[in-house]
């Protein structure tokens, strides 16, 4: 289905056309970016700790002072909106690189490229790790991972003699990180090494074999430009997932530890593990709804991109 | 081992997060970590349903994981099987000993020896009538290996030649110090004169099985268990339905609902009640403002629902710095607005502790002076402490329990409380509920909240001892104070009432002032809804038989 | 053919083994303890042992493995640590029937709005209804299932007062309308686009043109033609959501309240109660496996051209 022309990112001038002639594409890109920087900038643009609680003003509705209201402890729900921004942003980075980019990417090289016993590791790896119930996977990986991880960091500090690794979060997004990984690789692995196999006999690919080009050079000068389309696409996709199944892990407390914030900590924290958000949302509706809209928005503004992407890399449909 | 209390958990998972429906009322005091299911404004829905047709009580609860009197871990499981099965005593809703299928017994003078004397004409439901066999057999099979119970030895440990039993992997089956005298009378022999054994038999575990029916079905005699409690369980689907019918041939007075209809499938509670769909429920912090309101028609039905007798706590290991420290801890413990908590968070739900025993629980003395809040004694504490320099003090890190329920809401207020007033700074680590438990029972854990203790039965030794004593396994933040250590020893052997209480006051202000644990509710005062009809529904704070006494009317 | 279905046949039990294999070591060698967990406080290392001891938890990771893979081959899947007595199957079959009808359900749904409005967009395709309908379906498809369960409560509930809150009462009682509405809905959305993208390609074909050009009428393109081919993803889709027909949604069946597989899939993590996960875990494999087994197969019936690998 996805046809890999060269043409199409021959120009990158012709590609960035193409993009802003999609509106919506455009809109959405500007909004998730905002999103995106407004993470990246969290220390700055957060009127507040996230942890910072202030019992004299609790479940108060937007003012001056609290742009989204408090929550229950009197926290300001805009910064902790803005910090579980940041936790959203840097899962999702973490997530593209390892999964998506480096594993899927590499491995799907490699399997399409070499073939024979290598292709059948890889492949089985994946049919066998794709067909566990995955949110299921998911939580027994974090419940087993995270005491085991915890533990290993901090023996490092203790040993470096060193503190913050563990306060500045990190485990949680390894342990994210590694809990999501079965899940974002083997679907962009796939699809590289499909890609693999249709150029790997092309004539150009042939005649550098032949001219003895080394296998790096031809990966990279051939093969690579040629899968970057669609690893895009398939990339852009996955962030949306990625950010759901961070919100997910979080809502059932395996993912961002308390104090720091993550949209999904922020749904639990306001609906109760299980419980029903009912009255919240007709006695407190900013403390559901300001989580709610910005994975919203996400979710919408990635499958929005991923749309408009695919149709400027698939040559069929313009 | 002399723990018999049972631990408690705000956050227990199995009853909270899986069934959002149950706010069974035995539970409705635990809400408040619990935030509960919640439809504001929901009523009128459809009037299929109203008052019963029937005499038949509804509430909504959730899967017992079993019906075996002998395998029960839960209290899920305890409060449907105390109204399946009893056993020779039991609790009144007074929280005293009386005689259930014993109709009395004698206590030999070195206090090691009771004898009982069953009622005449006992039966259990299926009509067979009940022996002093039977009971010996129960004890016997409870003990068996084979059965598999967790707990045998907690509440029968006591009796000669138990513990032989269970260590025996099936090799021994008799208990030697459980003899039938005749058909009605049964003697037990207990190792040392101790006066909570006759509190440990009113555990399901003690309670009687019928030698003969258990024997003839095998395993699946518990798919229609028979035994000589108020009811009868007439229907149980997983998952669906249970329904419990009146057992006509109680030995006391029966049951005046013809039977109790339990929803397991779920659903939010509070909806359901408005709905006239089940007949109880439990208010949630959510709905209490709403409920409150005298002009909402709800109102009329609110109880409040006395509080379980429970204190919830941070635990300090005192073995690890910084809190080897009594300064440290003292400094911490008053550094904490409960107050403040209490009535922000908890919408003044909540009871705040600065003591051990709750109030109104036998042993409770207004006299133990606890560690109050005030900000400027804890940066005094702190500055005494040695760990008062910041670049001195180790690392903190405070475990929670965090799946299953909200991580409690006051755990980042305290470590807020803590750093502001202090500048004091913890780690909170949400650790998954398997998890927690090891590391707590190993004593591995520096400091935690999330978890508290629940009294079984009426007896201060539930708290001081089992809490305090330095062997006791369930202290877990390894308290040591020789003088605590002696007064519980004495408070052991003290026959007489009022004095034994005044040795576990005197070993709780010990406690208190070493700042052992940091107290911090001496759980919720709860509230539920009871529809009109529903009359004489007593709220207990342990777990007794308590449907046989309603009347729908 | 016939000799890649062979290989894939051949191949599932070993993958249900390695499975099993890894939650399994998950289970023995990662933190927490079903018998710790069921002590709760009366908790000592020496009972401890002794009910692992019984319980066979403390023999080798390796024969713990095998005996619970040798009663498994014998339909044996054991009883739960944590409901007594109760065999694993007893505990899990109405719930995995109550999944599977909610499931259903919801599919139901997501086909029924999802193909006609998916068909609607591609035949409008270059016209702004197109956009406007792929829109609408990613708004809704990127509804957080958060939001949508109290909003629907709040909606259908309690302003409009027309269905029960919660609770499970059957495909054929109320309470099944809004869970089901919150999974169809996104699913859906799935589909419009799924169907657009794939009518769209195939109107686009040279075959479809020809028929254009040879005169036939538009209506006998769209749906003899085009509609049955644009139908191929579909199959695949369809394959992986029958799959999942057992496998509760797990937030769903949270917020509603529904007594399906999802809630005690987590239950059993929690509890480390590994009979259960273990038969969840292989359940939901197997349906995945055999899924897209069947896939594959219908694939190769419906469209010859397409060859295995």
């Amino acid at each position: 289905m996805m046809n890999n022309n060269p043409k199409n990112l021959s120009s990158t001038k012709l590609f960035l056309l193409n993009f802003s002639r999609k509106k919506l594409g455009v809109i959405c890109l500007i909004l998730v970016s905002a999103i995106y920087l407004i993470g990246i900038f969290a220390p700055l643009l957060a009127p507040y700790d996230y942890s910072e609680t202030n019992l004299l003003k609790t479940q108060s509705g937007p003012d001056l002072e609290n742009l989204l209201g408090t929550d229950r402890l009197g926290r300001d729900i805009l910064s902790r909106v803005i910090w579980g921004i940041q936790t959203t942003v840097i899962v999702t980075i973490t997530g593209l690189l390892t999964g998506s980019l480096f594993l899927g990417l590499f491995l799907g090289l490699l399997a399409g490229y070499y073939r024979g016993i290598f292709d059948f590791v890889v492949m089985r790896t994946g049919e066998l790790v794709s067909s566990f119930p995955d949110i299921l996977l998911i939580i027994l990986l974090a419940a087993t991972l995270r005491p085991r991880i915890t533990n290993i960091f901090y023996s490092i500090e203790d040993n470096l003699n060193i503190s913050g690794l563990v306060s500045s979060g990190i485990i949680d997004y390894l342990v994210i990180g590694i809990a999501l990984l079965p899940l974002s690789w083997f679907g962009t692995m796939r699809l590289i090494r499909a890609q693999v196999f249709s150029i790997r006999n092309v004539d150009y690919v042939q005649s550098a074999r032949t001219s003895g080009a080394s296998t790096f050079r031809i990966v990279t000068r051939h093969v690579l430009p040629n899968v970057i389309a669609p690893l895009i696409v398939t990339a852009t996709f996955g962030l949306g997932a990625v950010a759901l199944s961070e919100v997910i892990l979080s809502f059932f407390g395996l993912g961002v530890q308390p104090p720091r914030p993550s949209l999904g900590a922020m749904l639990a924290d306001v609906s109760g593990r299980g419980g029903s958000s009912v009255s919240v949302l007709t006695s407190h509706p900013e403390q559901l709804l300001s989580p709610i809209i910005i994975i919203w928005i996400m979710i919408f503004c990635w499958n929005i991109i991923g749309d408009a992407l695919t149709d400027i890399l698939n040559p069929r449909k313009n | 081992m002399i723990s018999k209390l049972k631990f408690y958990i705000f956050t227990l998972i199995i009853l909270f997060i899986f069934s959002c429906s149950s706010d069974e009322v035995t539970e409705v005091n635990t809400s408040m970590s619990k935030s509960s299911n919640v439809a504001p404004g929901l009523m009128q829905g459809e009037k299929d349903y109203s008052k019963p047709a029937e005499n038949i009580f509804r509430i909504n609860f959730s899967d017992p994981p079993t019906f075996d009197p002998h395998l029960v871990t839960d209290t899920t499981s305890a409060s449907i099987i105390v109204e399946i099965f009893s056993g020779l005593v039991t609790l009144n809703k007074k929280l005293e000993i009386v005689p259930d299928l014993a109709e009395s017994w004698n206590v030999s003078d070195d206090g090691k020896t009771y004898t009982f004397t069953l009622r005449d004409g006992i039966k259990f439901s299926n009509g067979d009538e009940v022996t002093a066999e039977d009971f010996k057999w129960s004890i016997e099979r409870a003990a068996n290996p084979d059965t598999g119970s967790y707990n045998a030895d907690v509440y029968l440990g006591d009796i000669i030649g138990i513990k032989e039993v269970i260590e025996s992997s099936g090799a021994v089956k008799e208990v030697s110090g459980v003899t039938v005298i005749d058909k009605k009378t049964l003697e037990i022999k207990i190792d040392a004169p101790k006066t909570y054994f006759l509190a440990k038999l009113t555990y399901p575990t003690a309670f009687v099985l019928s030698k003969k029916y258990v024997e003839s079905q095998g395993e699946d005699w518990i798919d229609s268990p028979v035994g000589t409690g108020p009811f009868i369980l007439q229907e149980y689907q997983i998952g669906q339905i249970l329904k419990l019918k009146r057992n006509d041939l109680y030995w006391s007075e029966k049951s005046k609902v013809d039977g109790v209809v339990m929803n397991l499938a779920g659903g939010v509670s509070m909806a359901m009640y408005e709905n006239d769909e089940i007949d109880i429920t439990g208010v949630g912090l959510a709905d209490l403002e709403r409920v409150k309101d005298p002009n909402d028609p709800l109102s009329k039905d609110l109880v409040d629902v006395p509080p379980q007798f429970t204190i919830s706590y941070i635990g300090f290991n005192v073995n690890t710095p910084p809190f080897d420290d009594l300064n440290f801890r003292k400094a911490l413990t008053h550094a904490v607005d409960k107050e403040l908590i209490a009535e922000k968070i908890y919408s003044g739900l909540t009871k705040l502790a600065n003591t051990i025993i709750p109030p109104g629980f036998p042993g409770y003395s207004p006299s133990v002076q606890g560690l109050k809040f005030d900000a400027e004694l804890a940066k005094r504490y702190l500055a005494e402490s040695k760990y008062s320099d910041p670049s001195s003090r180790p690392r903190i890190i405070m475990t929670i329990p965090g799946t299953g329920g909200s991580p409690g809401l006051d755990t980042e207020v305290i470590s807020d409380m803590w750093k502001e007033t202090l500048g004091v700074e913890v780690e909170i680590q949400q650790v998954e509920w398997a998890t927690y438990l090891q590391d707590m029972n190993r004593k591995r854990l520096q400091v935690w909240a999330g978890s508290g203790w629940q009294a079984d039965y009426p007896d201060p030794q539930d708290f001081i001892d089992v809490l305090f004593h330095s062997e006791s396994d369930v202290n877990h933040g390894n308290y040591i104070n020789p003088a605590v250590d002696k007064l519980i020893l004495e408070a052991r052997t003290e026959i007489d009432e009022n004095r034994r209480f005044l040795l576990y006051n005197e070993a709780e202000q010990k406690v208190v002032d070493d700042a052992a644990i940091l107290p911090l509710w001496f759980d919720t005062d709860g509230y539920a809804l009871v529809k009109p009809w529903v009359k004489g529904y007593e709220f207990t704070s342990i777990i007794v038989p308590k449907y046989k006494d309603l009347y729908i009317e | 053919m016939l000799n890649y279905i062979l290989r894939r046949i051949f191949w599932m039990p070993i993958l249900l083994l390695l499975v099993s294999l890894i939650v399994f070591f998950l289970g023995v060698y990662g933190p927490g303890d079903p018998v710790e967990v069921q002590l709760g406080n009366n908790f000592d290392e020496q009972s401890a042992n002794r009910i692992r001891e019984k319980m066979g938890l403390n023999d080798p990771f390796f024969i713990q493995w095998a005996n619970y893979i040798g009663n498994a081959l014998t339909g044996d899947f054991r009883e739960s640590y944590v409901f007594k007595n109760r065999s694993v199957s007893e505990l899990l079959l109405p719930k995995l029937i109550v999944s599977a009808k909610l499931n259903l359900i919801s599919f139901g749904i997501a086909l029924a709005v999802g193909i006609p409005l998916g068909f609607y967009a591609a035949i409008n395709y270059g016209n702004p209804k197109d956009p406007l309908v792929v829109i609408f379906a990613l708004i809704f498809y990127a509804m957080p299932v958060f939001f949508t369960a109290p909003f629907l409560i709040l909606i259908f509930a309690l302003q409009l007062d027309l269905v029960p809150v919660s609770g499970w009462g059957g495909i054929f009682d109320k309470r099944i309308i809004l869970p089901a509405l919150t999974i169809g809905i996104p699913g859906a959305a799935v589909f419009v686009r799924l169907i657009r993208s794939s009518m769209i390609e195939v109107l686009d074909t040279d075959y479809i043109k020809l028929a254009r050009a040879k005169g036939v009428s538009e209506n006998m393109v769209l749906w003899k033609h085009a509609f049955r081919n644009a139908l191929l993803p579909v199959v695949t889709i369809m394959g992986f959501s029958l799959a999942g027909l057992f496998g509760g949604s797990l937030i769903v069946e949270l917020l509603f309240g529904i007594p399906g597989i999802g809630r005690i899939s987590l239950d059993s993590v929690y509890s480390r109660d590994y009979p259960v996960i273990m038969a969840i875990v292989l359940i939901g494999s197997s349906a995945l496996v055999i899924a897209n087994l069947i896939i594959d197969f219908v694939y190769t019936l419906i469209d010859p051209r397409i060859g295995m690998e």
